[in-house]
């Protein structure tokens, strides 16, 4: 049973850690908190499912044009909604975000309807394989492993290696002297949005996957994701995936042994912690000098 | 500007002092039409349940069809709440006072029913059925109840009672388990579930409480599989129903699944749990649709003349049903219409049998019933029948002074 809490802990640790890691990319580049984030996944796999209901298209090429669909509407939304913000603050950002939150809502809403809907996964949760006799792996926690560790090497060789990866780390830090260096702001927050929408909308899938799709899916796991995300370190992508696998092992050891405690024991953690820790259990604490 | 602003403010305050409510509420019906009413969500996160308004809709077509009542045809007005009690009283009352409503039918918000109950009762307009088992008039612990609202929508203390007698006696099942929305319709189940099994000397062997928003229910899974239960309660939304019998599926756990009527619409329950439904035993307060009783029939013809457009399935019937005692009252009350002698002949309901369980109706008692029947979900989300209308013969409420 201890093995079984693990792996369940775990792999739905591992599903808030991954959404977590694409509300910490914006984070990271704009200190902007990007509370449609949710709702930009869940637009994503209504695409996804839209493709493949109304179309009939095998599941990898909806994937791959959903994933084409996530990135222009992260441009989209940076385009459209963040970047005319005329002298913005951060919380003036942040207000936009929900704006677009409850948009794109209400356009899912109009679009597909208030019904709950079936999301055909090709990684289904009812597949299971039994590697160790207890230990029952289904083929959605394989696959959300497999996944998130293959985004999470991905990225750090992005941010390693790569120009684009180097001029969104210089822009976080210091937004004037990555203009001054000749690096294209502006485009580095669009492509930005349009990173984190794609790994948003990965995320959101696997948990359709687990659930059902209707235009409210996503919030709850925003939540949690984000809760996640504080609880890493939202500057640091290792430590947010660490925070959701944290947060999904606490949260499944309480709900086993207190299953009426198990909404608010995690949060309850988090605030600990956060006592302790302000930035996080992975973040480097900034203190700006005024 | 400065004294328009100050008239304006004073005009404003007037209003909110001497609200329009003073403007008292239209007479319900005239020589040619009686006005029914009923709000629900058409749009939004409960739009689903939409059809249940649009069904009552389709019994008052189909009377209107047939003549009308004693001359009088119904004009039936309907008021998308979107799901939320502010938007459901705004609506009420605007029905009420514009175009004067005779009575309310259905409306299946619990929180939109609370919120307007009291308005209506208050301008003695009539509301049969509510429906939602939260506006059961036994809840409101007044004797007698509340002259205008009759229900007819089982208690879930008492579909629990029935379902588990059923797991008891019929299906012989010795350790049972209960996984319920940590709410007051969750906890009405898991009451009336204990309560059953008292009567047979056993407990729960597990009882698991869910928040309604919660998307990851593995821990609590496991809990109940390591119980050992071999049958297992589910007093939950069916949004929490798919993930639970997802998470099952995945832990390799698979008990027999016993369920409240919320999740009785199999051909949608069967799509959204991609098929994990099948073999789930329900309550139901509704026929099968697709079940060869008489008047299930006649409306399942009418519907695909005059509604053509809509799904035949159990939220569409369910408005039918609640709407149904309405018009046999009105039948009853004859040509000298008046709410009194409607009140009058729905008091005397007794055993009346419309698409649903028999009903009973008197001044002291407004909960018509605590019957229903026991369905199960076949190959395809198809309905099969297991036991016709049952009464929870440990209902306390009846025995309630």
């Amino acid at each position: 049973m201890i093995e079984q809490l693990i792996t369940e802990g775990l792999a739905i640790g591992a599903c808030y850690g991954l959404f977590g890691v694409a509300v910490a990319i914006i984070y990271k580049t704009s200190d902007v908190i990007n509370f449609g984030q949710g709702e930009m996944g869940m637009i994503s796999t209504f695409v996804t499912y839209h493709i493949l209901a109304q179309y009939g298209l095998p599941f990898w090429l909806a994937f791959v044009l959903t994933m084409l669909f996530a990135v222009l509407l992260g441009m989209f939304i940076e385009f459209f909604f963040m970047r005319p913000a005329k002298d913005p603050t951060v919380l003036g950002l942040i207000i936009i975000t929900l704006g677009a939150e409850m948009l794109l809502m209400g356009l899912a809403g109009w679009k597909w309807g208030a019904e709950q809907k079936d999301f055909t996964f090709p990684l289904s949760v009812q597949k299971v394989h039994e590697p160790i006799p207890g230990l029952i792996l289904n083929e959605w926690s394989i696959g959300v492993f497999a996944l998130t560790a293959l985004i999470m090497v991905l990225l750090f060789l992005f941010f390693r290696y790569s120009n684009l990866g180097i001029a969104m780390r210089a822009t976080q830090q210091n937004q004037n002297a990555a203009r001054i260096m000749g690096i294209k702001v502006e485009r580095v927050f669009s492509f930005t949005w349009g990173l984190s929408s794609l790994i948003g909308a990965v995320a959101a899938m696997f948990f359709a996957a687990r659930s059902v799709l209707d235009p409210n899916f996503m919030m709850e796991p925003f939540m949690r994701a984000f809760a996640a995300a504080v609880l890493g370190g939202l500057t640091s992508i290792p430590g947010v995936v660490v925070g959701g696998l944290l947060l999904g092992l606490i949260e499944n050891f309480f709900g086993y042994l207190w299953p009426v405690w198990k909404p608010i024991v995690a949060f309850v953690v988090i605030i600990i912690i956060l006592t302790i820790r302000p930035s996080g259990l992975f973040a480097r604490h900034y203190v700006k000098k005024v | 500007m400065k004294r328009l602003s100050c008239f304006l403010v004073l005009v404003v305050c007037f209003l909110i002092v001497f609200p329009c409510s003073g403007s008292a509420a239209r007479s319900g019906f005239d020589d040619e039409e009686i006005r029914i009413g009923q709000f629900g969500p058409q749009t939004g996160p409960a739009a689903p349940w939409g059809a249940v308004a649009r069904g009552a809709g389709l019994l008052f077509d189909l009377v209107n069809e047939e003549g009308g009542i004693h001359g009088r045809k119904i004009k039936y007005y309907l008021r998308d709440d979107q799901y939320s009690p502010s938007v459901a009283q705004a609506g009420v009352r605007e029905l009420v006072e514009r175009h004067g409503i005779f009575a309310f039918t259905g409306g299946v918000s619990g929180a939109g029913g609370h919120a307007v109950k009291g308005y209506l009762a208050g301008n003695e307009v009539l509301w049969v059925v509510p429906g939602t088992a939260a506006l059961n008039t036994v809840a409101d612990n007044q004797t007698p109840p509340s002259p205008y609202r009759f229900c007819s929508y089982p208690l879930f203390e008492d579909e629990a009672s029935v379902v588990t007698k059923y797991a008891v006696e019929k299906l012989g099942f010795k350790k049972i388990g209960f996984l319920y929305q940590n709410d007051v319709f969750g906890k009405g189940g898991l009451t009336g579930c204990k309560q059953r099994l008292a009567s047979y000397d056993m407990t729960l062997v597990e009882e698991v409480p869910v928040e309604p928003t919660e998307k990851d229910l593995a821990s609590q899974m496991l809990r109940l599989k390591n119980s050992g239960a071999e049958c297992a309660l589910m007093w939950v939304s069916p949004t929490l129903s798919v993930i639970t019998l997802k998470t099952c599926e995945s832990i390799g756990y698979k008990p027999q699944w016993i369920a409240f009527d919320g999740l009785s619409d199999y051909p949608m329950m069967h799509q959204i749990t991609g098929g994990l439904f099948e073999g789930v035993i329900t309550a139901a307060f509704v026929p099968p649709p697709d079940s060869g009783d008489p008047l299930v029939s006649k409306y399942r013809e009418a519907a695909k003349r005059l509604a053509p457009e809509e799904r035949w399935g159990t939220f569409y019937l369910a408005g039918i049903l609640f709407a149904e005692p309405l018009v046999e009252a009105l039948r009853r009350v004859g040509p000298d219409l008046s709410t009194e002698a409607c009140i009058r002949e729905l008091n005397s309901f007794k055993d009346w049998k419309g698409l649903g369980a028999p009903i009973t109706w008197s001044a002291d008692n407004h909960q018509g019933t605590d019957s229903v029947q026991i369905q199960k979900c076949g190959p395809g989300g198809s309905y099969i029948l297991l036991q016709d209308w049952t009464a929870n013969d440990l209902a306390t409420w009846k025995t309630k002074k």
